[in-house]
């Protein structure tokens, strides 16, 4: 189970690369109390343009169609999930 | 040079000398009206119909979440529901996506020119007709199109629709649109929408540039997408000659 009531969810990436037809290559699976939630791709095409960080490309469960922000740092992105599932 | 709104119901059917000083004088007085401005919002009471005679503009929803679906794009010629004031007030929103030429038709306007001229009365049907198609076609688009495909049937879509209001020149057209309304229109995010223009252009189909987009291949293009214009409804896409009918409700053999 997943986060239940105010016990922190532990949340841990994991590096992996990721085909998403385009430079963007470098991802992390996002695993939470052992279960896979989502994927983060690192943004590094140019068409991107200002836009760099880190995008949920995919997200399962509780994060599936969620749309999350472009997080600058793993760790905003590791907050963002952890707040996704408390309460 | 005629109005776009003429072009546009000629693409359908033949207008006479009459039908098109009826429709010049439908567009008295024309307003100007910045980029993205709303028009109507949702809960106003529509008391009049809106005609995007330049420029683009779409029909749009916010959800209390603040994310914004745009269900259609107006371009020129293009007006609001024709009979939008029977109903009491808005469920969507109206606004400018570029700067725009914009006609308030009022409802006795409309009512005179439908209950004179049955040619024009029978092409503004025609539009709400197409109006519903192209909504349709859009429902398969989200449902049952890839991304590349979708954003590609699109752009197809929208070179046919420009063309026949003169918007088009050498397979180039104005694309005023942000990659974040793209992805307010297809259901994609902006990352995704980043990655499939530039797939396109990779494949040489497209180039987007300066907010003119080019088509550079149609064939290529419209077989990528499997495009089938037939839901716009237009007379030079028909199979064949049109039906024979009398206005109103009466067929005849053939």
């Amino acid at each position: 189970m997943t986060g239940r009531g105010n016990v922190e969810t532990l949340v841990l990436l994991q590096p992996v690369a990721v085909d998403t037809n385009s430079p963007d290559r470098d991802g992390m699976l996002i695993v939470a109390n052992g279960l896979l939630v989502g994927i983060l791709v690192h943004l590094d095409a140019p068409e991107h343009g200002e836009t760099t960080g880190w995008f949920l490309e995919a997200g399962f469960g509780r994060l599936n169609g969620v749309r999350a922000p472009i997080f600058d740092t793993l760790e905003q992105a590791t907050r963002w999930v952890r707040d996704s599932f408390r309460g | 040079m005629q109005n776009a709104l003429t072009r546009k119901l000629e693409s359908y059917d033949e207008l006479s000398d009459a039908d098109r000083r009826a429709l010049n004088d439908l567009v008295p007085r024309i307003r100007q009206v910045g980029a993205r401005v709303d028009l109507i919002r949702e809960g106003d009471e529509p008391d009049k119909v809106l005609l995007i005679l330049d420029g683009f503009a779409c029909r749009y929803k916010v959800l209390p979440d603040g994310q914004r679906q745009i269900m259609a794009y107006l371009v020129p010629g293009d007006f609001c529901d024709l009979n939008v004031f029977i109903l009491d007030e808005m469920d969507h929103n109206i606004g400018t996506i570029s700067a725009c030429q914009v006609v308030d038709i009022p409802r006795k306007a409309i009512d005179d020119i439908t209950t004179r001229y049955p040619n024009i009365t029978r092409t503004f049907l025609w539009c709400a007709l197409v109006d519903g198609a192209v909504l349709r076609e859009w429902l398969v688009n989200m449902g049952a199109r890839s991304p590349d495909q979708r954003i590609a049937h699109l752009f197809c879509e929208l070179h046919m629709r420009l063309d026949v209001v003169g918007r088009v020149t050498d397979d180039s057209f104005e694309f005023p649109f942000t990659q974040s309304e793209i992805a307010e229109t297809m259901g994609l995010s902006s990352v995704h929408v980043n990655r499939t223009l530039r797939e396109l252009r990779a494949l040489g189909l497209i180039n987007l540039k300066g907010r003119v987009l080019t088509i550079l291949d149609l064939k290529r293009l419209q077989a990528f997408c499997r495009f089938t214009p037939n839901y716009l409804h237009l007379r030079n896409t028909r199979w064949g000659e049109r039906r024979r009918m009398t206005w109103p409700g009466r067929s005849e053999e053939g």
